[in-house]
């Protein structure tokens, strides 16, 4: 423990630097406090990569840094141009690759702008499915207001803001609210992410409920790029890109390299293909997107059934997000991966808060492949766990003892266990299932304001 | 087209410029593969080299392999040129090329052809060229006879043997602030100034230059070994050498990181106050390498940097005869280990990471030679152990050995030699 400690004294932060490149690449000084720069790479709302910039890289001129942003946007601007037939040339992963088309390459010009108006956004008055944004919270007054505030600067405005109180202690929560006059407050005794979820989903009236945690802060376009998302019919779901919002700490980058909420800055779609294809190892439902950035068509919940209370802070641990949105590629719609949906994500500060985050993810996602075999009865999600698992975690575990279980290996004892506790939580809960049928149950009453 | 070799197996070299309407391209069916520059608005943007199939390959199909191998490139490329700031600068600097040759006047005309049909100006500014010829230690009058009948070319005969003596002497009659090398059996393409004046003008800072170099022909067996095993070729995308590197620990010292000396430039001023490159490297049979390597060394150790710059792009003739590469890959084993030899010497609290440059780099080459067994290395067997062997020489007092050798040069040439320049 106490190497660990002095590990963490060491550690230097790292910078976020978000880059607009429209304004142009200015150099980046030498700064001798930070271990590097975290550079996010924009075109005027969009983004479009990352670098790391270690420090001893400090100072670096524009032109080199242009070169780091072109390596860094590259996939993501030929995702949007080019469509999918690009993707699939820079990955053999995808069956049904092909090539992409040389004379829409030839002929590209000013490509930066022309993504710019292919992703205009309509104007703030045009009419488009309403939405309803839900912040579930417990007694996180000081992170919920900032996170309150920056949804006061959503461009359009949403239909309603909802903010569910999970099992609260006190009249923080409340009191928060009250400053904000257009949020509603609604009180879940229950305690349960998911309970709390799914209260909401029942107190809210919009078409789309979009979801973020309270330890966030949203950028002005995330409600207008999700209603974006959702122009084609058959997107039950879709996510977008969690950025972190600071990397002060060992254990907050930690979480942002090794576990981090980044799924890129390419736009993906999930579909049957996809789920298909991955099925019989079980399907990583995980990779669409994070809990703390998604968004529903309200509709299907009258199909899927509500959030799984089981899964997620409060029971299980964590992936009642991916577990819906294995519900909803079973049921053979889509997932959309919007990256232009952007919210910026607080990670854990300290290093204790990051082990018991990683055991309960583990937790949770080994209870969400249990409860996912149960329903569809897709053997892949056992052979995840029964083969994929410990063939991972083998060579990393002998890693771990023989150079003592610091930096990415840190954490393997808790994700250990994480996993074995996933089987027994599940083994005691089988029997809560009729707690997630979209049935209505009696509700316990709330106090919505 | 004029052929041919007597294995039969050549490689077309094809320039494909993305913007303009493709010809037709024919590829006759002698050709064994392909070899394929992408440019957009003739920048360099992609190369790559294949095997075509033993089918006939029709252009539909050549195109489709250019736009899924080249795709990412060029896209890049377009994004490159929207990013690019307009130029601010008033002044460019000025240029010296020097060519060093001895007795190949055929190639050095083809070489002062590409120089003197470039434009002398890049972005709207025009650039003063000078061109040096030195003549080291020639034979015949060839030579001085080619660069007295072409106007713009200076001729200086430098008698003592050895390149590095004659990349010295053009340093010493250099008048540009900026100083070019090219070898003599190089050509520059037609956006070589204008591609060292962006590295100038991207990165004022910078103390040396290295650029792109491709294959000039791929037309024998040796060439295309050559080729295929990487060449000299640095990629596509600006390199900017400071004091660190990532994933080199032995940097500076790794061998062959910064580029060639068949294509550099560098400050004159600069290059003078480290007085110029070590006369005994580069000498011809007992040390023919590694002059090049062990200047860009000396410059990150003195704290300055070096940008490798694609469009700074030259074509190279490879050695045609498989004799001839194989002692290329010896010297340059030769050289990389007798400079190892000279820094060791030079500065003790090196050793460490030059102790790790020659484990990795004898562990790297017996990796390639298993892979020689397995069918995996592009080049034979002989050719490996050539380096291997070579690395064992150079390591073996290699740099001892060429330095008594200059010494004795020196004697026999007393005097520095009198400017024997016929100024054009």
């Amino acid at each position: 423990m106490t190497s660990k400690q002095l590990h963490m004294t060491r550690f230097k932060p790292w910078k976020i630097l978000h880059v607009d490149m429209s304004r142009g690449i200015s150099s980046l000084s030498s700064d001798l406090g930070i271990q590097g720069l975290f550079v996010v790479f924009w075109w005027n709302n969009i983004p479009l990569g990352q670098r790391w910039i270690p420090a001893k890289q400090l100072p670096m001129r524009s032109a080199e840094l242009r070169e780091h942003a072109l390596a860094a946007i590259g996939p993501a601007v030929g995702r949007y141009l080019l469509g999918r037939s690009f993707e699939a040339s820079l990955s053999n992963r995808s069956p049904e690759a092909c090539i992409p088309d040389f004379k829409a390459l030839t002929e590209l010009e000013q490509p930066l702008s022309r993504l710019e108006r292919q992703l205009s956004l309509p104007p703030a008055n045009a009419t488009g499915p309403s939405v309803s944004v839900v912040v579930c919270t417990r007694e996180r007054p000081g992170r919920l207001k900032r996170c309150l505030g920056s949804l006061q600067d959503l461009n359009p405005v949403p239909g309603e803001i909802l903010v569910v109180d999970n099992a609260p202690t006190s009249e923080a929560t409340r009191r928060i609210v009250a400053h904000f006059p257009y949020i509603h407050y609604i009180r879940e005794p229950r305690p349960g992410l998911d309970v709390a979820r799914n209260r909401g989903i029942c107190k809210a009236s919009g078409d789309i409920v979009a979801f973020t945690d309270d330890d966030t802060t949203v950028h002005p376009d995330w409600v207008s790029r999700i209603r974006q998302g959702f122009e084609d019919p058959d997107v039950m779901a879709v996510t977008g890109l969690a950025l972190p919002a600071e990397l002060e700490t060992e254990a907050q980058y930690l979480f942002e390299t090794h576990w981090g909420f980044g799924r890129g800055y390419v736009q993906r779609v999930f579909g049957t293909a996809y789920f298909e294809r991955s099925r019989s190892r079980g399907a990583p439902a995980w990779e669409i997107g994070a809990g703390a950035n998604m968004a529903f068509r309200r509709s299907v919940f009258n199909e899927v059934g509500l959030f799984d209370e089981r899964l997620d802070v409060g029971a299980a641990g964590c992936s009642g997000d991916s577990e819906m949105w294995y519900r909803i590629l079973a049921r053979g719609w889509k997932c959309l991966y919007q990256p232009t949906a952007v919210v910026y994500h607080y990670h854990r500060r300290d290093m204790g808060d990051l082990h018991h985050q990683i055991h309960s993810y583990m937790r949770g996602h080994v209870a969400a492949l249990l409860i996912q075999f149960e329903r569809h009865r897709h053997w892949g999600n056992l052979r995840r766990i029964l083969v994929s698992l410990p063939w991972y975690y083998a060579p990393l575990t002998l890693q771990g003892a023989l150079n003592g279980f610091s930096g990415r290996e840190s954490t393997l004892p808790d994700e250990i266990r994480g996993c074995l506790s996933g089987i027994r939580f599940y083994l005691c809960n089988r029997g809560a299932e009729q707690s997630i049928r979209p049935i209505r149950r009696s509700r316990p009453t709330g106090k919505g304001v | 087209m004029k052929s041919l070799n007597r294995s039969g197996r050549r490689y077309a070299l094809l320039d494909i410029e993305t913007t303009k309407a493709t010809p037709p391209l024919g590829l006759s069916s002698h050709m064994s593969g392909v070899a394929v520059l992408v440019r957009r608005k003739g920048r360099p943007v992609d190369f790559w080299m294949e095997e075509l199939p033993k089918e006939v390959c029709t252009p539909e199909d050549l195109m489709r392999r250019i736009g899924d191998k080249s795709g990412l490139q060029t896209l890049k490329a377009c994004i490159r040129d929207e990013l690019r700031p307009p130029v601010r600068s008033t002044r460019l600097p000025s240029l010296t090329v020097a060519v060093c040759t001895r007795d190949r006047p055929k190639r050095l005309a083809r070489c002062l052809k590409s120089l003197l049909s470039m434009e002398t100006s890049a972005f709207g500014l025009s650039v003063s060229m000078e061109i040096l010829v030195i003549d080291n230690a020639p034979s015949t009058s060839e030579t001085s006879t080619l660069a007295d009948s072409l106007p713009g070319v200076s001729y200086f005969l430098e008698p003592r043997p050895g390149l590095d003596f004659a990349r010295n002497r053009a340093l010493k009659e250099a008048g540009g602030d900026l100083l070019a090398y090219v070898d003599d059996d190089v050509i520059a393409d037609s956006g070589w100034l204008a591609g060292l004046m962006e590295a100038w003008m991207e990165h004022p800072d910078a103390a040396a230059f290295t650029g792109q170099v491709l294959p000039y022909q791929l037309s024998t067996k040796a060439q295309i070994l050559f080729e295929k095993r990487g060449g000299f070729r640095r990629g596509f995308n600006t390199i900017r050498y400071a004091q660190k590197l990532d994933g080199h620990p032995a940097y500076p010292f790794s061998a062959g990181v910064f580029g060639t000396g068949a294509n550099m430039a560098f400050r004159t001023r600069i290059l003078k106050r480290l007085n110029g490159f070590d006369e005994a490297l580069d000498t011809g049979p007992p040390l023919p390498a590694a002059g090049d390597h062990d200047i860009f060394c000396r410059l990150i150790r003195g704290g300055y940097s070096i940008v490798y710059k694609p469009e700074f792009l030259v074509f190279h003739e490879h050695r045609r005869e498989l004799k001839a590469l194989l002692r290329q890959y010896w010297s340059w084993g030769l050289g990389v280990m007798a400079l190892v030899n000279k820094w060791q010497q030079a500065d003790p609290t090196q050793c460490r990471k030059l102790r790790y440059l020659i484990r990795t780099w004898f562990s790297s080459h017996l990796r390639e030679l298993a892979g020689c067994f397995i069918g995996k290395a592009p080049i034979p067997v002989y050719m490996v152990l050539a380096e291997i062997a070579g690395g064992i020489a150079g390591l073996m007092g290699g740099y001892g050995r060429s330095v008594r050798r200059i010494e004795r040069i020196r004697e026999q040439y007393p005097c520095s030699p009198k400017a024997q320049s016929r100024k054009q």
